[in-house]
């Protein structure tokens, strides 16, 4: 038990960030590719400016309309996703662990922080369960998979918030933590959660067509 | 006479149940963590004879109270009568590189990682 633990909490630590940073690589390059192969012509009207323009008025809460259409599923969604990585990057125990091991170590939550806010990320999952089931045109787009996606993301969080508490069968809670903090890292690249990347080409795609030849913004 | 007998059932069972979890509450010996400002977690469960006597290490003292001149571990020198925060400070210094934090952490889970034995994870020492 003690070499699997050492195991998953070493050498797989990095083994997953390996597949995630060559997935993603490799994710870009064939989409750069399928760009310069079917739509070069983007690039006469690509533009720095207007791309980060476009990116950053997206980060800005509520600046873009249709965030304000939708208040409540904006505001979840976007303390949702800073927590995401928020809470794992600031959490005491993880930089306690890369401290020990990597001499790498930067200010962390205390531990009652980091748990009310862990207690935030989970209902924000709740919340995007129930909509796909209550908002019609959401419903109408669901697939099993978006379940899916939701219970790989909230596993780690749901298992760290219980291991953090120990109220049962502690050392197993920590192991399925760990492996699916570490699945959730190799996924990214290959799944939907690549929108972390495609996200702002997206923005800088739509800002920069908007800016640049339609002039107009794209918010 | 039936009720009689369950009354008396019942109230031996709930004696029994109180006197366990009485017995079982017994403070466990832990790390002293005064030191520590804000410490995060309970102090780790530590029971020195005890743990010496089950880990086998009754007999050299500098496996854990080493001896250290800059980078160089001394040999037959242990450190027994002063406290690991002499040494190891709570952030680390251009002198000793290794926290208290870290000290304690890394001290532990080396040998029980390498023995294949005693707790390894966080609420396994740090227990609430």
């Amino acid at each position: 038990m003690h070499s699997f633990i050492n195991f998953i909490m070493g050498p797989m630590v990095w083994i997953s960030f390996l597949i995630f940073f060559i997935g993603v690589i490799f994710r870009l390059i064939g989409l750069f590719k399928q760009i310069n192969a079917k739509e070069n012509f983007v690039y006469t009207y690509l533009s720095f400016k207007y791309s980060f323009r476009s990116i950053f008025a997206w980060l800005i809460p509520f600046l873009p309309v249709s965030t304000r259409k939708s208040p409540v599923f904006y505001s979840i969604s976007y303390v949702f996703h800073l927590l995401l990585f928020l809470i794992p990057i600031f959490l005491l125990s993880h930089v306690a662990l890369l401290e020990e091991s990597m001499h790498w170590s930067w200010v962390t939550l205390s531990d009652s922080t980091a748990d009310s806010l862990t207690l935030i990320v989970i209902f924000s999952l709740i919340f995007f369960f129930i909509r796909r089931f209550v908002v019609p045109e959401v419903k109408f787009l669901t697939r099993l998979s978006d379940f899916l996606f939701i219970l790989i993301v909230a596993l780690p969080f749901v298992t760290g918030f219980l291991a953090y508490h120990q109220f049962f069968a502690y050392r197993w809670m920590v192991i399925v933590h760990v492996l699916s903090g570490e699945l959730m890292i190799i996924l990214i690249p290959f799944t939907r959660f690549f929108h972390m990347f495609l996200a702002p080409l997206t923005r800088a795609y739509t800002g920069s067509e908007f800016g640049n030849v339609r002039h107009a913004k794209d918010w | 006479m039936m009720k009689l007998k369950r009354f008396i059932f019942i109230t031996i069972v709930i004696l029994m149940i109180t006197a366990f979890y009485s017995y079982s509450q017994e403070e466990f010996p832990m790390v002293d963590n005064l030191i520590f400002d804000h410490p995060q977690r309970p102090a780790a469960v530590f029971d020195h004879d005890d743990h010496n006597e089950k880990a086998g290490v009754e007999e050299d003292c500098s496996i854990c109270h080493h001896v250290y001149e800059g980078k160089e571990l001394i040999k037959d020198e242990s450190s027994e009568d002063s406290l690991c925060s002499e040494c190891h400070s709570l952030k680390t210094t251009p002198e000793n590189g290794i926290s208290l934090r870290m000290a304690f952490h890394n001290r532990c889970k080396s040998c029980h990682f390498k023995s294949n034995n005693g707790p390894v994870l966080c609420g396994e020492c740090h227990i609430k």
